[in-house]
Order: structure tokens, then sequence, then C-alpha cells
């Protein structure tokens, strides 16, 4: 494995060429190797994530009445492999999460039912400002660009990574945040690439000056790992059944295991928004979803330990079935918290019901745990923010899930 | 001598440092009374009606005069087409299809890339429903006795169709699996190999080289060198980026291997030239600006695919100027955002209640519980928060479920193969609705969706929802309340004409002011097509160039979302849009676009600092100034370094 100092001291040599070699790098070569730090990685299922078809709560009747066309099939006993994944008696998840069931088992899974915002909104587009902003009914910068830590003399300038050529809001903010299309194409140009660094480093056009000047810190960065051996290798390994949102992982992936200081980490995966022919849809989807976030953390390994990941989609779907095999804008869904550090294997938050009156405006799965009560456990647990009135303003959270084993959170229980 | 050359250009950098220089993207409320200078409302209007300026554009506008200009753009059909556009966009045929033309000649059942390989047999067509469940959902034992009574060779290919989740439980079974999987997969691809020859089989080692890294007139030459045959294999086997810069022979390429792709690439490449070369530049503008407020996405399904063509060009191109009402009806009414929104399937809750088609106690009877039975709300929301009053104009869930009822019935005939609207009776819900508080009577039929079209078209909150994005695209990110306003009653006084609207926002003092000055960031294809202009490149392919644009964070036609793309500086703005700009910059000056070519050689008699000023159209900041002076090339720069340099810029990024 590619130690720290290793494509440190490469990176060193490549930078003094360019003349530019930026103070934190020079300080980070000379600290001790193999730092490894906690990350945070956060993915979005826009387009409301159907968490009723996600995590089945097979064992109520009325389940079945308001989806007679698309509801998921209870598992049976001694069945066959082709059938949705016992969990506890009342939820199972879809078969097409089978590669969770192995995180399950190993009680690196933790599932979260009924959560969402408590912003009415049935609107994609505001729900995912007001999620990504972690402030429901307001929007602003990204929960995830407040929840950093205080940047330290070694920092490194891809602490912050987001997958995709644009920034999320989630990650929009005072702290330098990067996006990274491809780590293949993310190299500086050449001989020009000075001067163009100086334009940005002294324009007084802020905005435009910010983004070009994380963009040439973060490109010296991934310049010296281009110079050493690919962690893993070039080839899609463990990652070849899981889609765009594999190949966004695998990218994260290489930078955690160069030690490239990556501290929070985005990505996304879209297509939930099944007004129709959900079945066939979801299963897809669901099949590529999995397979990237279990080959990730294969790829990780004993990492994981310092690694949390967490799922979100801005709101649910109806739990009644439509006209056309789908389902409309609902409102709660399902957040999946996954790593070593997770108290796995248990389905938290508070049941509320299918019956007519516990559905929340009679139609939606109600929403009984505010999504900020997840994120603020898995900051503090992974950042050790004891300030999360800073990360989500506001927010007083209740009484702690208890979804790490570690953290302020857990040490309140 | 060098010194003089390099005194000079500190005095121009001086002289910059000492000119005016609003500060990009700061706009104070002031701001927007602040006045432009004659020649800044010229390069404004440059800035803002065009992709960007060329060469020589503000001389002709100072000749015709500015208000004559905008007189012109706002009437397209009174400015000659430029004879170049037209050449450029001939061989784009899927432009001018109709959609059952498209699924006829672009959609072919088996297409070449399929032919050469057996139809795959599925697992269900080879067991059959009973084995087939067996073998999915049976035990161990059921699942193996299954299998036992197929004969070897059936068998074989059924072992190796098995999904993982049949054999991980039992070991013996999935190494026979994976075995007889390796083995048919060696078969195909030989097979493969015999129809489609690698490349490395059919040319030479010299000639593959010239494939991978040659330059687009060695390939040319290559190509040209072959006799007919060898050819089509050849073409058949090029990957497509390596036929950038030949738009022909790529076309023939993808002709014979996924025509689908064509009408894809045609409908960006046309884009891209339209934006780049068209004399009707605002309404290239708008028709960008509409299609996005109307987004539809290619990747819905194939149906979307077919019918954008005719959806750009009969739906939204048509009324960019026109009255809001009657594109927002051409819109709604047209096949791919009935489709796209899930409209065409969407009926009545009780169509089905009736007959043999009446529920079971339990739900739909089995025909139909795969089969659309009811209500879908997707377009009747997004009408409502996207198309018309935004998402705060006022309106309830119990809207959204009206407008979608009003609409039940409005789909498309023959989806698959010749799409047309339809209104089909029996699908709609013809019972009374309340609509933002309005009557629908029981009994209207199909114009209850009319009807709602008229109540939204006219509507206040659409008026101010369609001012606000007007005034962000062409102003600024966050335009000042009151243009918003103005602009709002201009549309309700003339019954949302497009044309008046655009021309009050034209004259308008903010539009003027020095707060909208610089105040936009531009999007990919923004900046992609201003690069190319600015340097007045000769493009003969816009294939690579599409590309461009998607890695700065804007892929033509692939917005998944209905909400389009949010046209404002943090969209665009990140690290990646950022080195994708420069590295695009950087490509573009030293003429490494395949099909773009740059000709810098009327640029010999001039000083950078007068191509610099060209290409950026004003004066450089003195920051950028300064950074170009202090460069390591020194006075060495070259014409190439200096357009890199202009293009790179954090100026060039702005409109």
């Amino acid at each position: 494995m590619l130690t720290r100092r290793i494509f440190l001291r490469g990176s060193a040599i490549a930078i003094a060429g360019a003349g530019m070699a930026p103070v934190w790098l020079a300080r980070a070569a000379a600290a001790p190797s193999n730092k490894r730090r906690k990350v945070l990685v956060t993915i979005f299922q826009r387009g409301a994530a159907d968490g009723l078809n996600m995590v089945v709560p097979f064992s109520e009747k009325r389940y079945y009445d308001l989806r007679p066309s698309i509801g998921i099939q209870a598992p049976r006993a001694g069945g066959g492999a082709n059938q949705a994944i016992d969990l506890d008696g009342h939820f199972a998840l879809h078969q097409s999460l089978q590669p969770f069931k192995e995180l399950w088992e190993n009680k690196m899974l933790a599932i979260v039912d009924a959560v969402g915002s408590p912003d009415p909104s049935r609107s994609h587009f505001d729900a995912q400002d007001y999620m990504e902003s972690g402030t429901p009914g307001s929007k602003g910068d990204g929960w995830l660009n407040r929840a950093l830590p205080p940047k330290q003399t070694d920092s490194s300038p891809l602490r912050a990574v987001s997958l995709g050529a644009t920034l999320p809001r989630t990650l929009r903010g005072d702290q330098s945040a990067i996006a990274v299309g491809n780590l293949e194409q993310f190299s500086t140009p050449s001989a020009t690439a000075s001067i163009v660094e100086k334009m940005y480093a002294t324009t007084a056009d802020a905005s435009v000056g910010t983004a070009g000047k994380d963009a040439f810190a973060a490109m010296r960065m991934l310049d010296s790992l281009h110079d050493s051996p690919t962690p893993g290798g070039r080839g899609p390994g463990v990652f070849g059944q899981g889609g765009d949102l594999a190949r966004a992982l695998q990218q994260v992936g290489r930078l955690i295991k160069a030690d490239a200081g990556v501290e929070a980490a985005f990505a996304e995966v879209g297509g939930w928004d099944h007004h129709q022919n959900e079945p066939n849809q979801m299963a897809n989807g669901l099949r590529q979803f999995s397979a990237a976030l279990a080959a990730f953390c294969k790829d990780m390994g004993d990492r994981m330990e310092d690694i949390v990941i967490v799922t979100m989609s801005e709101f649910g779907r109806t739990a009644r079935e439509n006209g056309n095999n789908g389902t409309d804008h609902g409102h709660g869904s399902v957040m999946f918290v996954i790593g070593g550090q997770v108290k796995g294997g248990k389905v938290y938050g508070e049941w509320p019901g299918l019956e007519e009156e516990q559905l929340y405006e009679k139609r939606d799965l109600a929403v009984t745990t505010d999504f900020r009560e997840v994120l603020s456990e898995v900051v503090a647990g992974q950042f050790g923010t004891t300030d999360l009135g800073r990360v989500f303003p506001g927010f007083k959270a209740g009484a702690p899930l208890g979804l790490l084993k570690t953290g302020p959170q857990a040490a309140l229980l | 001598m060098p010194d003089a050359k390099i005194t000079r250009w500190l005095l121009a950098a001086a002289a910059v440092l000492g000119a005016q220089g609003a500060t990009p993207g700061g706009n104070s409320p002031a701001s927007f009374e602040a006045k432009l200078t004659p020649d800044q409302k010229i390069e404004q209007a440059l800035n803002r009606m065009t992709f960007g300026a060329r060469p020589g554009d503000l001389d002709e506008v100072r000749k015709i005069g500015l208000e004559k200009w905008i007189e012109l753009q706002l009437h397209p059909e009174r400015i000659p087409e430029n004879k170049a556009l037209d050449g450029r966009l001939e061989p784009l045929e899927t432009l001018r299809l109709d959609s059952a033309e498209i699924y006829k000649q672009y959609f072919p059942r088996y297409p070449a890339a399929m032919l050469m390989m057996d139809r795959p047999m599925n697992l269900n067509e080879l067991l059959g429903a009973e084995l087939m469940r067996k073998v999915l959902n049976g035990t161990a034992e059921q699942r193996l006795a299954a299998l036992k009574s197929l004969d070897p060779d059936k068998r074989t290919l059924a072992v190796s169709m098995l999904p993982d989740t049949v054999v991980e439980d039992l070991p013996e079974l999935k190494k026979e699996r994976d075995a007889a999987r390796q083995k048919r997969n060696m078969d195909r691809v030989a097979e493969q190999r015999r129809l489609h020859p690698a490349l490395r089989d059919l040319l030479s080692d010299d000639q593959v080289a010239i494939v991978t890294r040659g330059t687009t007139e060695e390939r040319a030459a290559l190509l040209a060198s072959l006799d007919p045959d060898k050819r089509d294999k050849a073409l058949f086997a090029f990957p497509p980026n390596a036929l950038a810069g030949m738009p022909e022979w790529r076309r023939a390429s993808a002709m014979m291997r996924f025509p689908q792709e064509v009408v894809l690439d045609d409908l960006r490449e046309a884009k891209l030239f339209r934006a780049i070369l068209s004399n009707r530049q605002l309404q290239e503008v708008l028709a960008d600006f509409w299609f996005n407020h109307f987004n539809v996405y290619e990747g819905k399904g194939q149906p979307d695919r077919v019918m954008l063509a005719s959806y750009e060009r009969d739906a939204i191109r048509p009324h960019v100027l026109g009255k809001f009402k009657d594109l927002l009806l051409a819109v709604t009414r047209h096949p791919a955002m009935l489709y796209y929104l899930d409209n065409w399937e969407s009926m009545g809750s009780d169509i089905f209640d009736v007959g043999p088609f009446a529920p079971g106690q339990f739900g739909p009877v089995q025909a139909l519980s795969r089969m659309a039975h009811g209500l879908n709300e997707n377009f009747g929301r997004e009408l409502l928060e996207l198309h018309t009053l935004g998402v705060n104009g006022g309106y309830t869930q119990q809207d959204v479920i009206a407008v979608a009822r009003c609409f039940t019935g409005w789909t498309i005939r023959l989806p698959n193969q010749k799409p047309e609207f339809a209104y089909a009776s029996f699908m709609h819900d013809a019972d009374e609705k309340t609509v933002l508080g309005r009557k629908i009577a029981a009994g209207g039929g199909e114009s209850d969706g009319l009807q709602v079209i008229d109540i939204l078209a006219r509507h206040p909150s659409t008026a101010h929802f369609v001012a606000t994005k007007l005034a962000r695209r062409f102003v600024a990110d966050d335009p000042p309340p009151a243009l918003v306003d103005m602009l709002a009653r201009v549309f309700l006084k003339t019954d949302g004409d497009l044309r008046a609207v655009m021309e009050a926002l034209f004259t308008s003092r903010e539009f003027n002011s020095q707060g909208a000055w610089l105040a936009k960031v531009k999007s990919p294809l923004e900046m992609v097509a201003s690069a190319a202009r600015a340097v007045d490149a000769d493009v003969a392919d816009t294939y690579t160039l599409a590309q461009n644009v998607t890695e700065m964070g804007e892929p033509l036609y692939q917005k998944e979302s209905p909400n389009g793309f949010k046209d404002s500086a943090d969209t665009w703005l990140s690290t990646a849009s950022v080195t994708a700009r420069i590295r695009f910059a950087e490509a573009l000056a030293e003429g490494k676009i395949p099909g773009v070519k740059v000709d810098f050689s009327h640029y010999a008699a001039k000083d950078r600092v007068e191509i610099a000023r060209a290409i950026l159209g004003r004066e450089p900041a003195a920051s950028t100034w300064n950074a170009m002076i202090s460069g390591p090339a020194g006075d060495n720069m070259t014409a190439v370094e200096t357009a890199t340099l202009m293009l790179s810029s954090p100026d060039f990024q702005r409109r």
C-alpha cells in the first residue's frame, strides 16, 4: 500500500519544479506518515427514493393493501435467494439490495426508517436544497461544509471532495471544497499554468478566484498522486457492478487509500423519481446502489473503521401506489448508515404505522426522526464536533439514537 | 530591444490599473442605477444577447446603431441566416425528420452491432415459466433437481446464465456456472472477432498507431487509403472519439453500430453550431433558455430520445419570441413532454372500476396490475412548480391533484411508432375540479386542460416567475426586484408577449447598469461558444466541443430532472469546471480540438496587448495583465500563448 510519506516525497520534487509548493504540503511532508483520518462519506439519492420499497414493512398487511401491484413480496422461510431479505421479522430489504446483506450481518449497516425533513414541501428541488443546507424551510450553504473541523496547518486541499462536475450545495460554504469530474482528467495544463494560477490567485473576482485557487491547490496534490502507482490498480476491480456511483466511489477510495487527506466526500445518484414502472426501475437502481456501496466497503477494508457512509434522499413517496405502477411525492423515507464504528444490524427510529390516520396528510409515511438527528450523530462521531448548533442552526437534537460506537453521542447513553 | 517592449507592456498594465473596473459579481442595489458608457452598452448587449462577440461585432453594432441592432435581434426573420450554418446543419438529418421517420431510420430492430451475435437467449425462454420459478426461487435441492432435468447442452447454457443469487449457496454449481459463462463469452468474442475484426487484426501496427495517436488529418488519410470493404470494417472498429473532426465518417460508423446515438449527437452538434455560427443570436440564446425552462431528458426512455428533435423544433423554437401561452400549450401537448412527465399514462382513478376490469377484493385484477390504471401527479406538479407559478406561486397539494385530473386523457397516439398528441376521452376524469379556487365544470373533456393552461398563462405568479428567470439569465443571478416587477407588469399587460418582455428587459435601466456589468458567470455552453467566436474559429465539427461542455458541467439534453440547469454562478463554478475550462482554452488555442481550426496569422501584425483585448472584447483586469507580464515566457509570448491565457483568464469566464 502506498503511504503518505512516499507520495508526498515524490510530489515535493514535482512541485519544486513547478515553483509553487503550497505551504501546507511542505509541512505535511515533514509530518508523521500514515496519518489516517476520519472520513464522512455522504451519498444523496436524488429524486425522492421510495423508502417503503427499500426497507419493506412486510409484516404489515396494510402495506400490501396500499401497494397491491408494486408491493415487495414478503420473504419466505427457506425460500430461494431472489427475494427480500428478512431483517427482523418486521422489515426486509428489497431483494435487489443483496450486497447489503453481508454488511447487515457484520453489523456495519444501520437503517433509520421513517426519517426525513419536518418541512412539508413535496418539491424535489426545494426539499433537496433544504436537506443539503441542513436547514428545513430555508436555503443556504451546506451542512457538510459547516461540519468540517477547523482547518489545520496540515489540512489537505482535498479534505472536502465531491465527485461530479458541479459542487453540490451540501459542500458549498466558507471552507474550500473541490469538485472532481474525473481524477484522471484533473491535472494541470502545461506551459502557461503558473501564469493562469497567478491570475486566479490575484483576481478581485472573489467567486471565480476561489474556484480557481482551490482548483490549482487540488491539481498540484492530484498531480503528485498521478505520479504514484494507483492504489487498487486502474481497472474497475470490485467496482464493476455499481454504475456511475461506483465509479465515483472508486475515485473517493483512491484518494482515501493514498492518504490524500480526505475528511468529507460527497457523491450522488439520480433516477429515483419513480412515478411509473417502479418495480423494474427500482430493482435496477437498488442493484447498482448497493453494489457500489458494498464495493466501496470491500475496497476500503479495515479502513472502514475510520469511515462512516450516510445516505439520504429529499423525501419519500406516497404510501399508496399511484395509477401507473409508481408512487408520487411523499414524506418520510430511509437513511442507511454504514461503517466499522456503526452499531449496525438494527433498524432505528420509531415506526409510525401505515393506517390512514397514521399517515402524514393521510397519504405518506410520517417522519418520526429528523434527518438532522442522524447527521448530528455522525458529524459528532466522525469530527468530534461539539457545537452542533453551528452545523444545524436552530435544531435541538433529541435523545440520541446511538448509531455509533464512539463519539460524544455514545458517551451520553 | 526587449526593454522597450517590456516598458510598453508595463505602461499598458498601468493604464489598465488606472482604468475603471467594476468588481465583477459585486452588485449593490445602487449599482443598478449607475449607467454604462455608450460602448459598454454595446458590449453588454453583445455579451447577453449573443453567445459572445466575434472580432468586428462591436464595430458592426456601432455602425448599425444599438437600438436598430436590438430591434433586428428581436425579429430574427429579418436577419439573413449565415450560409455557413446551413451547410453545417445539412448533414444533421434527424433535425428535420418527424418522429415516425426517426423511428424507422435510426431505431432499427436489430442494429448491426447486435446482429453480430446470436440473439441472446434469456433464461425464461430456455426454461419455461415452471422451471424458471424453481430455479430462481426454489430451495437448493429444488434448484439442483430442476437443472438436472435438462439435457446437457441446454443445461450448460442455462447454468451459464444463472444469477449470483441462485448459485451463491452452492459452490459446485457456482464453479460450473463460472466455467460455462467463461466459455460462452470466449465463443462470443471469437464470433464477434470474425464478423467484426478488431483494428489490430485489420490494420498494420503503424496504422493502428495513427488511429490511437495520430492527428485528424492522418486518420482521414488512412481511411481514404483503404478499399471500401476494409474501410467499412475499420469504421466499425474505430472508437467514436478517433472519428472526431470527421463528421461524415463518424456518422457512417455510428449508423453501422448504434444509429440511435446519432439522434442525440445531431441535437448536441446542432446546438453548438447554431450558438457559434447563427446570425440570429438572440433566437438561439432564447431557444436554449426555453428548452432549459421546459426541460425534457433524452434518457427518460427511447420515445424521448426519438421525439426531442421535434420537441425543440416544433414546440420550443417557433414561440421563443411569441406568446407565452402558445409556448406553454405547444410544450404541454408535445408527446415528448407528455412522455417525460408521465402524463401520457395518467388517467381517472375509477376508469377501470367497471365490468371485467374492476379491481378484485385485494386490488387491480392481474391483467391490469402491470398497466396504467389511475392518476399520476408528476406532470401536474411540475407544470405548476417549474413551468408556470413557481414553487412559491400559491398552490397546494390539492391543486396539484386537480391539475393532474384536468390533464387526464392528454396522451400519445402510437408512442413507439408514430407519436403524436391524442386526447383519449376514455382516460379522462370527467368530474368537476377546483384549480386555484376556480371551478372547472364537470364534463369539460379536453377543454379542462386548455382551461388550466389559460388560467396559468395569465396568472400573476407566472408573470413573476418567468420575469425572474429571464432577469436572472440576462441581468444578474439575483436580479433587482424592481426590474422583475416591471417585466412581470409588461408580461401581464401584453398577455404574455415574450418579444415585448424581452424588449423591456434590454432597454431597462438595470440591464444597462454597472450592477449588471460582468455580473454573470458564463455557462459551459456560453464558455465554449464564446471562445470559438472570440478567436473566429473555423468550426467543421462540434462533436468534441459538445464533450467539452459536458466536462464543464452542462451535459446538453441530459439533465435528468425537470428543473433544468440553474443559471447562476454557484451552479457553474467549481474546481472541476474551472479545470475543464482551462484545459479547453489551451486545446482550442493550440488547435488541438478536432474539427476546429484557429488561424492566428492575422494576429501576426498585432502585439499581445491588442491580441488580448481582441479576444476578451474589453480591457482585462489589472491582476490578469500583471500575471501575464510576470510569467516565465516574459516578453517572448506567442499569439497562441496569449490566446490560451486570455481564454483561461478569470475575466473570460464572465459575460
